[in-house]
């Protein structure tokens, strides 16, 4: 156990000199009844520096965990035929295994146990039934049973992460097919047949041409990443002159040694001046808060770097989005990458990485939102980025006053107001000298029970005598001249 | 005939009626006014600041009840009904004003 730390630790620092690395880790394990068979493929891993830890099938010291911590990162299973693996292990095992975030490499053969089948079933792929294998009479390199097809390369626009763009064919396949669940969208065919391949014997419906699989892929929701083959023989030295390019990119993808995606860091906060925008590094989460206001700016920062070719690189796309979710996404824009924040590249290569940013305005909604990015791509690693902010409403003492539109109300009331004062100028300082002589009397009358007779009275006289005001105006102005 | 009775109508209204009850007319017809314009300006506009129109059109109506009120309660006609001095009245409405405007000025906003 110790001298083969020490020679992981060796082989390491070879590959950190030499070649790519997996982002996940380097203990490999290769369970294979004949290692021989793939002594160029495990020969390519070492160099890529990973740990290779070859164990016959039937080793029962074989296990995946221990103390329900993974022993490896990655495990390829090349025992197309093993019935059983170690002390027992489970397609169960496999699975938690790559719950666990292990990566995996499932290959069959057309004697594939049910160990196999319950795995790759596990997956969504359903091989074909115990004993076929996948013919060719026409495109098939020169073997005489016809049972080494030649099949294409399956490019889905969306997987291209997953194998090179300049990859050609022929990859040669030698085993059995199987069909991918159509209700499983994360498991991806990246080997497919020529339209004149078919698994025989033949099922009904019949397996052949385009519906049938040959190698496909499956990255789960926590990263891990699975291939399932059809065929050990594809990995195997006697195929390695027309595969190593494919097993390579197949395996590079598998193990994490490309397309690794991840965030570096993100954060939001309130739009301010640009120099502040400026002086924020993204980095550091200075000044988050956890409540906004609605309606506020909002500037949100995230900086994502891919994996490849042994070193984190800016990962750069136009296709990143953010979403303000209360249940519903209320928002949902696409980020903009900033050139200015990239000049991490120049300084530290290990935190390389492109920086995406969005500006809006919040909802005028409030409660409790989840600020994401939620980017999952076919054949990148999945980011979510997760946080949960308040959004509060206005203060009493928050709304804007003095609007533009409400200035019609202003001045209606303050109107109303001074019309109240004009009347009671006009109440005070206008009345009829008869009505007021009439008040003067009044208290000086001694009271009686029908008071309220005599002012009825009274105001009917000053009635009478207001119904002439003019010429009582004019005999009072005659008076004081 | 009609130009005829609105002429008698409105000489009567400007012979018959204390100056008081024709300053108070006047005061009810800039009310209507004041609110009428307000709300044709909310038709117009939106109701966005709702608020601040309903506190400028409140304002408009509080005042043309309470005109109406006073003049109810001052007429000489209504003396036997109501009985107590004009002053009094007079001192209700103010009271009943100022009350109206602090309300309003609160609400608009």
């Amino acid at each position: 156990m110790r001298l083969s730390a020490s020679l992981a630790a060796l082989a390491a620092s070879l590959a950190a000199l030499a070649a790519a690395r997996s982002a996940a880790g380097d203990r490999l394990l290769v369970v294979a009844d004949d290692a021989a068979q793939y002594s160029d493929l495990l020969a390519a891993l070492a160099r890529r520096g990973f740990a290779v830890d070859v164990r016959a099938a039937a080793n029962t010291s074989v296990a995946l965990s221990e103390d329900g911590r993974r022993l490896y990162d990655h495990a390829a299973l090349l025992a197309p035929a093993a019935k059983r693996v170690g002390a027992g292990l489970t397609a169960q095992a496999f699975v938690r295994f790559v719950n666990d975030g292990g990566n995996l490499l499932v290959a069959a053969s057309s004697a594939a146990s049910d160990l196999h089948r319950a795995l790759a079933a596990q997956f969504g792929a359903e091989f074909a039934r115990p004993g076929s294998r996948v013919v060719d009479h026409q495109a098939r390199n020169a073997t005489a049973d016809h049972a080494t097809v030649a099949a294409a390369i399956a490019r889905p626009a969306a997987a291209a992460p997953i194998l090179s763009p300049d990859l050609r064919g022929p990859v040669y396949f030698r085993g059995i097919a199987h069909r991918c669940d159509p209700a499983n969208p994360l498991l991806t065919p990246v080997l497919t047949a020529a339209r004149s391949t078919y698994s025989t014997p033949l099922a009904d419906p019949p397996l052949a041409g385009r519906a049938l699989a040959l190698v496909s892929v499956l990255q789960t929701r926590r990263n891990a990443r699975v291939a399932i083959s059809g065929s050990a023989d594809l990995f195997s030295d006697a195929l390695a002159p027309t595969n190593r390019r494919f097993v390579r990119d197949l395996l590079q993808w598998t193990f994490q040694e490309k397309a690794v995606l991840r965030e570096t860091a993100h954060s939001h906060r309130l739009a301010g001046a640009a120099a502040a925008d400026a002086a924020a590094a993204v980095t550091a989460a200075t000044h988050q808060p956890e409540h906004y206001r609605i309606g506020n700016d909002i500037v949100y920062d995230i900086a994502l770097s891919v994996y490849h070719d042994d070193a984190w690189h800016p990962y750069v796309a136009d296709d990143v989005q953010f979403e303000a979710i209360m249940l519903d996404p209320y928002l949902r824009l696409t980020l903009n990458r900033t050139r200015a924040k990239d000049t991490a590249t120049a300084t530290a290569t290990a935190t390389a990485s492109a920086t995406y940013r969005g500006r809006f305005k919040l909802p005028d909604r409030y409660g409790t939102f989840t600020f994401r990015v939620n980017y999952k791509r076919t054949g990148y690693s999945n980011v979510d980025v997760r946080d949960t902010v308040a959004i509060w409403p206005l203060r009493h003492d928050e709304y804007p006053r003095f609007l533009t539109a409400a200035y019609p109300y202003y001045v209606g009331s303050l109107v109303m107001v001074l019309g109240f004062l004009a009347l009671c100028a006009v109440w005070l300082w206008s009345a009829d000298p008869a009505a007021l002589a009439n008040n003067h009397h009044h208290p000086a009358q001694p009271p009686n029970d029908n008071a309220d007779d005599d002012a009825a009275a009274a105001a009917a006289a000053a009635a009478k005598s207001k119904s002439k005001p003019s010429k009582s105006k004019q005999k009072q102005k005659q008076k004081s001249s | 005939m009609s130009s005829g009775i609105v002429a008698t109508l409105a000489r009567s209204y400007a012979s018959s009626t204390p100056q008081r009850l024709k300053a108070i007319d006047a005061y009810m017809a800039f009310c209507v006014a004041v609110g009428v314009l307000q709300l044709a300006y909310c038709v117009l506009a939106g109701t966005f600041p709702y608020n601040a129109f309903l506190a400028g059109f409140g304002s408009a109506v509080g005042c043309f009840v309470f005109a109406a009120s006073l003049r109810i309660k001052t007429d000489p006609r209504n003396a036997r009904q109501f009985g107590g001095a004009p002053e009094a009245a007079f001192a209700e409405f103010v009271f009943c004003h100022i009350a109206l405007h602090f309300v309003v000025s609160h609400f608009l906003g």
